[in-house]
């Protein structure tokens, strides 16, 4: 090709900016909404009656059994268009992976929950102190410190994640790779472009990660 | 326990990375005898209907019947391999196929790194629109939001109307998910070439489409046969397609998909 890839990259910078707020944008929503919608989950699945969490365990299943890139096309082209009567990319990304990431989330809570001894419930029970406050003050945060690591896991397979998104033409980092690798016929460029700018995003997830860690740790 | 997995995910290693390498020397010998003739490898976009699609997993359409014929007359056995659009490109650059015969308009821009055929079929982009829309031209288009099938003509021909790279251009992989994006109101035109959307807007009456034509804005396009820079097999495959006119091969695939007769003096023409 006669074509410069600096050149190219040059034309497409504005493209990967905005690409790159999305992703920035998506993964956040994921991570906000995901960890909000996975904590009730979560709880949702340890209620003590077969009949009340039943459906949080379907919830689970399904979000964690099936592919990302077909739930992602489920929503945009069937659950949004039936509620909104539209479809719109940019709703429908944020969503897919708020409500994928919210099962993955519920049971990396579920799992750090129970990790807790159960001897501190019981502890905090005979002080006095009610079911709730036993988790908000004793199990919770606890819990929390622990579930830190497999948490920044799951962000940072999010931010990655997202990149599912440009199936159906949300104008995120890879559809713009995408779109640069249509236009010009070539493959390395765009691609290791983005792949450059992923590794910023997910090396800066896991330091943001790691410093929350340290600080807890020496709380 | 922990040893057990490790070892077995050691050996799962090995059978990949094994797999790999004999995939690799696989093709590579075969590119060696490509002077005995080989079995073609052509690659296409399988979902483009009439022009190539899967049907119950099967290969059809009008490319499939027209490589078919040009099998027959050229000799040439081939494969046919469904690897969508934007790869059908890479192939073909870094030659792991042969060929492509998959609907690809014949540009002055893919030419410099492709070689084409000659052009074995006429095409226009068109506007499809709900039968209520407003859009009566191309020039309506600026302004609102237009789904394309990335890397086609339909987007370049929109980009020249409303600009390169516009976001209101949403591009997608395949020409139904740009057609359903707009069924969804996520957009309020596709455009596309002719004979695919206008099949579209006809099997699915419910739909209530309509085709806008603008002759001035969209240019007419050919359809060639796609190789790698400098192909041998270019020459071979141009003597099978005018056979395929000469012999009335090609008048009878071209009823069978499209129901009217090809437009041929315009075809030779442009050869």
């Amino acid at each position: 090709m006669g074509v410069n890839p600096l050149d190219i990259i040059r034309e497409y910078l504005p493209f990967f900016a905005s690409g790159t707020l999305f992703t920035v944008g998506f993964s956040l929503a994921g991570i906000v909404f995901g960890t909000l919608l996975g904590l009730l989950v979560c709880f949702g699945k340890m209620i003590n009656n077969k009949a009340l969490s039943w459906p949080f365990i379907c919830y689970i299943t399904f979000f964690r059994g099936t592919p990302l890139y077909v739930q992602i096309l489920i929503i945009h082209f069937g659950v949004v268009p039936a509620v909104f009567g539209q479809s719109n990319g940019i709703l429908a990304g944020a969503l897919a992976l708020s409500l994928n990431e919210a099962a993955y989330i519920a049971e990396v809570f579920r799992a750090g929950i129970q990790s807790i001894d159960e001897g501190q419930t019981e502890a905090a029970r005979s002080l006095g102190m009610s079911k709730l406050q036993a988790m908000r003050y004793i199990v919770l945060p606890q819990a929390v410190r622990r579930v830190l690591p497999p948490m920044g896991n799951e962000f940072i397979s999010l931010i990655k994640d997202s990149s599912l998104i440009a199936a159906i033409a949300a104008p995120e980092l890879t559809y713009w790779a995408q779109a640069m690798g249509a236009q010009y016929a070539i493959v390395w460029t765009p691609y290791l472009t983005i792949s450059f700018i992923y590794l910023i995003l997910t090396l800066t997830m896991s330091f943001l990660v790691n410093r929350l860690e340290r600080r807890m740790a020496t709380k | 326990m922990i040893k057990k997995l490790s070892v077995l995910s050691l050996l799962l290693a090995f059978v990949l990375i094994f797999t790999a390498c004999s995939s690799g020397s696989g093709s590579g010998s075969s590119s060696k005898k490509a002077a005995t003739k080989k079995v073609l490898r052509v690659v296409n976009d399988a979902t483009y209907p009439p022009f190539e699609s899967l049907d119950k997993g099967k290969m059809v359409g009008f490319d499939v019947d027209i490589m078919k014929a040009l099998s027959k007359a050229s000799g040439y056995k081939y494969k046919l391999v469904n690897v969508g659009w934007d790869p059908v490109f890479a192939e073909l650059k870094s030659k792991t196929a042969d060929m492509s015969i998959s609907a690809i308009s014949i540009t002055a821009d893919r030419a410099k790194t492709y070689d084409f055929s000659k052009p074995y079929f006429l095409s226009t982009n068109k506007i499809l629109v709900a039968k209520s829309s407003t859009i009566k031209s191309a020039a309506d288009l600026k302004g609102k939001t237009i789904a394309v099938q990335q890397g086609t003509t339909g987007q370049a021909a929109v980009e020249k109307i409303v600009g390169k790279n516009n976001p209101k251009v949403k591009k997608f992989k395949t020409i139904n998910l740009a057609i359903m994006e707009m069924l969804n109101k996520g957009a309020d035109a596709v455009v596309a070439d002719n004979t695919v959307i206008e099949q579209y807007a006809r099997n699915n009456p419910s739909k209530n489409l309509k085709v806008v034509e603008d002759k001035d804005a969209f240019e007419p396009e050919f359809y060639g046969i796609m190789y790698p820079k400098d192909s041998k097999l270019k020459p071979v495959f141009d003597k099978a397609i005018n056979k395929l006119y000469s012999d009335g091969t090609y008048v009878k695939i071209y009823k069978k998909w499209f129901k009217v007769s090809p437009d041929l003096d315009t075809l030779k023409a442009q050869q």
